[in-house]
């Protein structure tokens, strides 16, 4: 009976925008009260966890919790906010206060289903990082420019997406593609389709052909029927009406080049990686 | 001396009877183009004001005349009532209020108080009155149906139609015929069994109950593989039309539950996505159309139908006219339910086609499966629950679409009372994002007129006037006026929040208002 995605507000469940933010974990004490998950009833709360999870959590989090639109790969194995159970139990029921992560009105013994889920996901390869950090550091401020347009700890662009945090969200393997294929697993902007959250659409590349014929490329950082609010490759914000440009194209690509092994070889791209993977959020 | 006091008890009582609003003036609310009588505006559903002081030459000059807010947060579905200069509105989480519809000065608000956990799928909303006499009439998220007075907003009655620990809960806007208050429950996404309920509107008392999942004994529950029926969902939360003359009421359904997976519910599961013609005095059933039987996608027939009269294929007719949100624009004889037309009004792959008994030509291929399978329209439809609009002027129907197909996961549930029961998790096919459009479609012949496309996928939906425009809201935020015949932008304005209900239209003092919700407020223009 939906009426409206509606039910993505449910879903905006950012478990982990919230691992992401930062906030210092508090020890939590999980009543002996509370129902866990034992092992006799694991597989019937998987079963129930999986349902939970697809319904209510996967549109931020992804359909098999590798991370979506707005919220963090779930099967990481990072845990901003506290890997027990009972750390995760009080992530999904009080949310993460100044993050997007909410506050949730599970049972609790849904709740545990959900975690009986994340555990059942089969951990991800341990993806061996061999570079080093201090070299990746040089490539991403130097060489590669990758700083040109992504900003971390406040230095650096702003066209791409802060990575101060990015290894607390992302795997190894996402990285890497990232860099090697960026227009392999394209960011859609928000799962929102209706606009729920009237949130603006980061990183839609989106070029606009002015009434003169010129074309102006950026990214899209809010746009409705009449309108665009454009973040240009040259880091200048540009607004415009649609009724005065020619056109305005989705170009579903990426504005992120495309790094081949001629452009970064293998123990470069190691290097990045391992100076990646250490970009938690710390300060 | 006794001549004045009778001279003026006589003049009292004489403005107190013109001030009702009696069921005379709802079954001619089209004679009061100044008034916005019921949900639809008329009991033909059409959503059409013969005002026509805003039109085509000078929609550009549109100005804000006042905005009220709700206080409140959540989507604003109302559609407001408007009786000689008031305006009777609800809000989120069961507030009501009335306003000086002139200034937007409020009269009166009422907060009902609502028990801690109530189950609506879809937020806390509410889309309006029905008024009948002296009385609002308001069906709440705790599935009670209540009673206001007008001058005060004083709750005159309430009673308790449903349980809402079992997840019954209300949304709809009532509709008052003569004497009766006319409901649909919802619920559909959790298990509930549906039902179309009359209430007398001096007392409350219920008057009949039409189940819509039959049961043991009663016609169509052999529609229902096992005891699947008693949690069969069929809810019914957009509000019904009426034709006086057959004395038929017109009430849409919803999706059998669970919504999204057939599996342990074989058959048609009747009466869901039905159009149910049912005698207004008693409530029983005397047709029923079924437009999506054994639905798997979440394709309520919830949208509004119009009722009109017009030649068809060389005679006249008593037609019902539903764009449906399984893609589909569907034309019905509504003497008798039968099937005449259908076309699809967009992008539509679960169905090849309707046969010539109005049955759909699945599209086997696209089985809901544990992979992922994707499918058009998406589980919000073609269209939805906003109102679509019929102007007598062009001939021509408005309405609001969306572009979204999904990729639908079979998860099969077990029931559990006041849980989630959906059986299976859909999402936006992540290669498009989804977009809209308004659409105008002919309704003699199915075809497309103009299309004016919004950027997102739309939650309002269209009215549209005498003075040959059409108002509508998109998502993000922009009221809008077209001209009705070409689809062509006059004007619009942004409200800064989206827009979840559809505009109406009033006159006070001799100047024409509209007014759109948007965000937690109303908004209220006219020409300066």
């Amino acid at each position: 009976m939906f009426p409206k995605a509606t039910r993505l507000l449910a879903a905006a469940t950012l478990l982990s925008t919230a691992l992401l933010s930062g906030v210092p974990v508090q020890p939590t004490v999980v009543s002996a009260a509370e129902p866990q998950n034992s092992a006799e009833d694991k597989p019937a709360k998987v079963k129930e966890g999986t349902s939970l999870f697809r319904a209510n959590c996967s549109p931020c989090h992804g359909l098999s919790a590798r991370g979506g639109g707005r919220g963090p790969d779930l099967t990481s194995g990072h845990w901003t906010h506290g890997s027990t159970d009972a750390a995760i139990f009080r992530t999904i029921s009080q949310g993460i206060p100044g993050t997007e992560m909410p506050a949730n009105g599970f049972e609790n013994s849904e709740i545990w289903a959900i975690i009986a889920y994340l555990r059942s996901l089969a951990p991800p390869k341990r993806v061996v990082v061999s570079g080093d950090p201090l070299s990746g550091k040089k490539i991403f401020f130097g060489s590669a420019a990758c700083s040109n347009c992504h900003m971390v700890k406040g230095s650096g662009g702003l066209l791409g997406p802060d990575l101060s945090r990015v290894a607390a969200s992302r795997s190894v393997s996402y990285l890497i593609d990232s860099i090697r294929s960026p227009d392999k697993e394209l960011s859609t902007g928000m799962l929102d389709p209706n606009n729920h959250y009237g949130l603006p659409l980061v990183y839609d590349t989106v070029t606009v052909v002015t009434a003169s014929g010129k074309r102006i490329t950026g990214v899209a950082r809010n746009e409705d029927t009449f309108s665009i609010q454009l973040l240009t490759t040259d880091q200048n914000l540009q607004f415009f009406l649609k009724k005065d440009v020619k056109d305005v194209i989705h170009e579903r690509k990426s504005l992120m080049p495309r790094y081949s092994e001629d452009a970064l070889s293998a123990s470069q791209l190691q290097d990045l990686i391992a100076y990646l993977e250490t970009l938690r959020g710390e300060r | 001396m006794r001549k004045i006091l009778f001279l003026v008890l006589l003049l009292t009582g004489s403005a107190e009877s013109q001030s009702q609003v009696t069921y005379e003036r709802l079954l001619h609310a089209d004679r009061e183009p100044q008034n916005w009588l019921t949900y639809s505006g008329r009991y033909s559903g059409w959503r059409y004001s013969t005002l026509n002081q805003i039109s085509t030459s000078n929609a550009s000059h549109l100005l804000i005349q006042w905005a009220f807010q709700v206080g409140d947060l959540g989507q604003f579905e109302t559609t407001p009532i408007v009786v000689d200069g008031v305006l009777y509105g609800t809000g989120q989480n069961d507030r009501a209020f009335a306003l000086d519809a002139r200034t937007g000065r409020a009269i009166w608000r009422y907060q009902r108080t609502l028990p801690e956990k109530l189950q609506p799928c879809c937020g806390m909303v509410n889309r309006g009155f029905a008024i009948l006499k002296d009385r609002l009439f308001m069906a709440t998220l705790d599935a009670h149906v209540i009673a206001l007075d007008t001058t005060t907003g004083n709750l005159v009655w309430d009673v308790i139609s449903a349980d809402h620990h079992k997840a019954y809960t209300f949304t709809v806007a009532p509709l008052a015929v003569k004497n009766e208050v006319i409901i649909g429950t919802s619920g559909g996404e959790y298990g509930v069994r549906g039902f179309i309920d009359a209430y007398d509107a001096t007392t409350g008392a219920r008057l009949w109950r039409f189940d819509t999942v039959p049961g043991p004994g009663q016609r169509g529950h052999e529609t229902w593989a096992g005891d699947s029926w008693k949690t069969g969902g069929a809810p019914a939360w957009i509000t019904g039309t009426y034709d006086p003359d057959l004395n038929l009421i017109y009430w849409p359904t919803g999706n059998p539950s669970p919504s999204n997976y057939g599996g342990g519910r074989g058959g048609d599961n009747l009466y869901s996505n039905c159009m149910l013609a049912l005698d207004a005095d008693t409530g029983k059933l005397r047709w029923y159309f079924q437009f999506t039987p054994h639905d798997v996608y979440d394709y309520d027939a919830t949208q509004v139908p119009i009722l009109l009269d017009a030649d068809w294929e060389g005679r006249p007719r008593k037609l019902l006219i539903q764009a449906n949100r399984n893609g589909f624009l569907y034309v019905l004889d509504r003497t008798d339910g039968k099937f005449l037309f259908a076309k699809p009004f967009g992008n539509v792959t679960w169905a090849r086609g309707i046969d010539r008994d109005g049955k759909p030509i699945l599209n086997t291929s696209l089985r809901v499966s544990p992979e992922g399978t994707r499918v058009c329209p998406g589980a919000l439809g073609l269209t939805n629950w906003f109102s679509p609009s019929y102007s007598p002027e062009t001939h021509l129907l408005y309405i609001a679409t969306s572009t979204e197909c999904d990729v639908f996961t079979s998860s099969p549930q077990t029931y559990r009372a006041g849980h989630d029961f959906l059986g299976s998790v859909y999402v936006p096919d992540p290669a498009e994002r989804p977009t809209g459009s308004l659409k105008a479609i002919d309704v003699r012949t199915g075809s497309e007129k103009w299309s004016f496309p919004y950027f997102s996928s739309p939650n309002g939906g269209a009215l549209s006037t005498a003075g040959d425009v059409v108002f509508a809201g998109d998502s993000d935020g922009n009221f809008i006026v077209l001209d009705a015949n070409t689809g062509r932008h006059l004007w619009h304005v942004q409200l800064g929040a989206a827009i979840y209900s559809t505009a109406i239209a009033f006159e006070v003092d001799g100047k024409q208002y509209v007014v759109i919700p948007a965000g937690s407020a109303l908004f209220a223009f006219a020409l300066p």
